[in-house]
């Protein structure tokens, strides 16, 4: 049975004397003592429980307008040492003392106790002082440590992630795996009359959005511009020449505030965002990423080291699909929406379009890849033939029809995907995610299948730079180490 | 106070300097034209440290903003505008064919080009500087085809010295400084491409015969 950190209350005070009592024999402080400290405004007290029973209990002091901050005490029953609840309640002390502002904490520990020197030692304190008899009527020494705040990496460090591989220019940030921001600027509206994404037009739309969405996202986070411990960026996979422009303000940014900078792969960093919502994330899972840019399906059994593309188009990418057969039914850029909204009054069934790499023959060496582009044609087909006998074509039907035949073509893959690597978990992601029939779908064949399926909200789906600050922030907290400074940029996927 | 300035330009390679009082302190270059994104951090860093100075104490960012090819150039102008929001630094847009003019003597007509790529040139024709040592502009920068640029000048009976060289981040911040002390609104920091994006407008094809 694991244990259990939370903040001490009055109610503690009994369970606490039994425990102070046996833990400092001949200079346990008094019950009035104790319930003066978890009462004052200036300490922060916490306990540990395990089976309900109170087995540890840590408090520490912190006046508000001082950069220092004082361990007070600390005890864990003797029954329980050793199973990392002294470090779980010391991390919660030094987590609060961050919060507080701390840029320093301090503690005193008896000189003939090596077992907690250890433990704050590798949490990063350091002996600076001596001072002799300090523990009565002992008469032991006390060795004064000291940690340095400024200098350790935090339990939940401030990371601002920035988004520029296609039509979006993203920033976000993130407090370890809590959401502050997530700002976005979309050219889409300029790409309109293309009928898809123009580079040299997205480009030139990040670096004028840049500033203003910084900005807006400093002001969202409530945060300074100083307050960031690191900055992530998005490397690829892209539009090399929109990349170019995040990795260019990332690393200047990193350079200006002294801060470490992360290389971001856009792919994994679409599973990341998922720990935004959940606080953590749940692996090995299977990820679905659809846009219209990508399509790829990843296996996740570490986010920080292990994981595998195990398929992605061989063609168009999904979006891309939806795109241009709205072209082909004269219906508006973007064409996933368009191509939704055509199909509520259509006949999903009325059209038997081709599912791309489905048949058995492709399932050796295409069995997790994709291909849109037959799909496409056959659309098209199906359209001209039509006009040439002077038909009238459904558009509803059709775009029911083939909606239906992305659709089925993804989940189908992606739960194979699942059950052949006996992964209870699929977690969905990109623009694509906006279409209703694809959520509509994979929630039904994932309930079937017993998958647990994550859809994280819309605004986190689309590319932002919340995700990619997300998984900035694992990798600072996994202790990876930041990238140099002379790292480019890749257009195509690179695992 | 003294204002210290760091200064950058992509519009060829990439070239970074910084300048305390007016004076340059450091500059870093790298010739590669294709490798801004690479470079960009590692020599603004190499900079800032060679100067013995903290990033936070540079108290003005002066970038070219062209004309240049558009990739690279965007990757300077997109660093200059992060690391002034980060150092808290004011921001100054220069003309890079300016900054070129502004370190010639310019007694007689300069015609001042740089690599535009697809067999074309930017340029910008220069006479004589003003008081406090900024170029004046007999042409203002545009694109062309070199040959056909000449023809033009020489048609219309304008003589000019033809000159070619790197910008260098110096001349972007020497530069940005005699326009402050000019009194001289600084450009808007907008790229200044001289080109429309490539794109056309995509008409379905047919597939059937």
């Amino acid at each position: 049975m694991s244990h259990q950190i939370r903040s001490a209350t009055e109610s503690d005070l009994e369970q606490i004397m039994l425990l102070e009592k046996s833990s400092f024999k001949n200079d346990a402080w008094s019950k009035a003592n104790m319930r003066g400290e978890l009462l004052a405004p200036h300490t922060f007290y916490v306990v540990a429980e395990e089976n309900n029973n109170l087995v540890g209990y840590a408090g520490l002091s912190k006046i508000s307008t001082s950069p220092s901050s004082d361990v007070q005490t600390i005890a864990v029953s003797e029954i329980h040492r050793g199973k990392g609840i002294g470090r779980d309640l010391m991390l919660s002390l030094l987590t609060f003392a961050e919060e507080q502002g701390a840029k320093e904490v301090f503690l005193e520990v008896r000189e003939d106790k090596p077992t907690p020197q250890a433990l704050y030692q590798s949490l990063g304190f350091m002996a600076i002082d001596r001072r002799e008899n300090y523990y009565q009527p002992d008469g032991v020494a006390a060795i004064v440590m000291r940690l340095d705040l400024t200098n350790t990496i935090k339990s939940a460090p401030i990371v601002l992630g920035i988004e520029t591989s296609c039509d979006e220019t993203g920033i976000g940030i993130v407090q370890g795996t809590k959401l502050l921001a997530n700002v976005i600027s979309s050219s889409m509206d300029q790409h309109v009359r293309f009928g898809g994404v123009v580079p040299e037009i997205a480009a030139r739309a990040h670096l004028e959005a840049l500033e203003s969405v910084l900005e807006k996202a400093l002001e969202e986070a409530k945060i300074s511009i100083t307050d960031i411990d690191a900055v992530a960026v998005t490397n690829g996979p892209g539009l090399a020449g929109a990349l170019m422009v995040g990795v260019g303000a990332a690393k200047a940014l990193a350079v200006s505030l002294e801060k470490p900078i992360y290389a971001v792969n856009h792919l994994i960093a679409h599973v990341a965002v998922d720990i935004l919502e959940r606080g953590k994330l749940e692996t090995p899972t299977v990820a679905l990423l659809v846009s219209g840019g990508h399509t790829s399906l990843l296996l996740v059994r570490d986010i920080l080291t292990d994981v595998e593309l195990l398929g992605e188009t061989v063609d168009d990418a999904a979006g891309e699909a939806f795109d241009k057969v709205a072209r082909v039914l004269g219906l508006a850029y973007p064409g996933g929406p368009e191509i939704d909204k055509a199909s509520k009054e259509g006949d999903p069934k009325a059209i038997k379009f081709p599912r791309g790499l489905s048949l058995p023959k492709d399932m050796e060496q295409n069995r997790y890849n994709f291909s849109f582009s037959g799909l496409k044609t056959a659309v098209a087909r199906h359209v001209e033939l039509a006009a040439s006998k002077g038909e009238v074509i459904s558009v509803p039907d059709v775009a029911a029809s083939f909606r239906e035949a992305v659709v089925d073509v993804l989940v189908s893959k992606a739960v194979n995907a699942c059950l052949d690597n006996q992964v209870p978990r699929l977690i969905l992601g990109g623009g694509v995610v906006a279409n209703a029939r694809l959520r509509e779908v994979a929630t039904a064949r994932c309930q079937e299948a017993g998958i647990e399926l994550r859809i994280p909200a819309l605004s986190l789906c689309t590319d932002n730079g919340a995700m990619i600050a997300s998984l900035g922030a694992q990798m600072v907290m996994g202790g990876l180490k930041p990238n140099n400074l002379d790292f480019g940029v890749y257009s195509t996927v690179d695992f | 106070m003294k204002q210290i300035f760091l200064a950058i330009d992509t519009s060829q390679g990439t070239s970074v300097a910084v300048l305390v009082g007016g004076k340059v302190v450091s500059e870093a270059n790298d010739p590669n034209p294709m490798r801004h994104a690479e470079n960009i951090g590692t020599l603004i860093a190499s900079c800032v440290e060679q100067s013995g100075l903290k990033p936070a104490e540079i108290t003005d960012v002066a970038v070219g903003v062209g004309p240049g090819p558009f990739t690279g150039l965007r990757v300077g102008i997109a660093a200059a505008k992060m690391f002034a929001a980060g150092s808290k630094a004011t921001l100054h847009g220069v003309g890079s064919l300016d900054a070129i003019a502004f370190g010639l003597p310019l007694t007689e007509p300069t015609l001042v080009i740089s690599d535009a790529r697809r067999s074309e040139v930017y340029f910008g024709l220069y006479q004589g500087k003003s008081g406090s040592g900024i170029p004046k502009t007999l042409l203002v920068p545009g694109v062309s085809k070199q040959a056909q640029l000449e023809d033009r000048l020489q048609k219309q009976g304008q003589p000019y010295d033809l000159v070619q060289k790197p910008v260098a981040a110096t001349a972007i911040g020497l530069l940005a400084i005699a326009q402050l002390s000019a009194g001289l609104a600084a450009p808007p920091i907008q790229a200044n491409y001289l080109r429309e994006p490539d794109a056309t407008v995509a008409n379905p094809k047919k597939v059937t015969g």
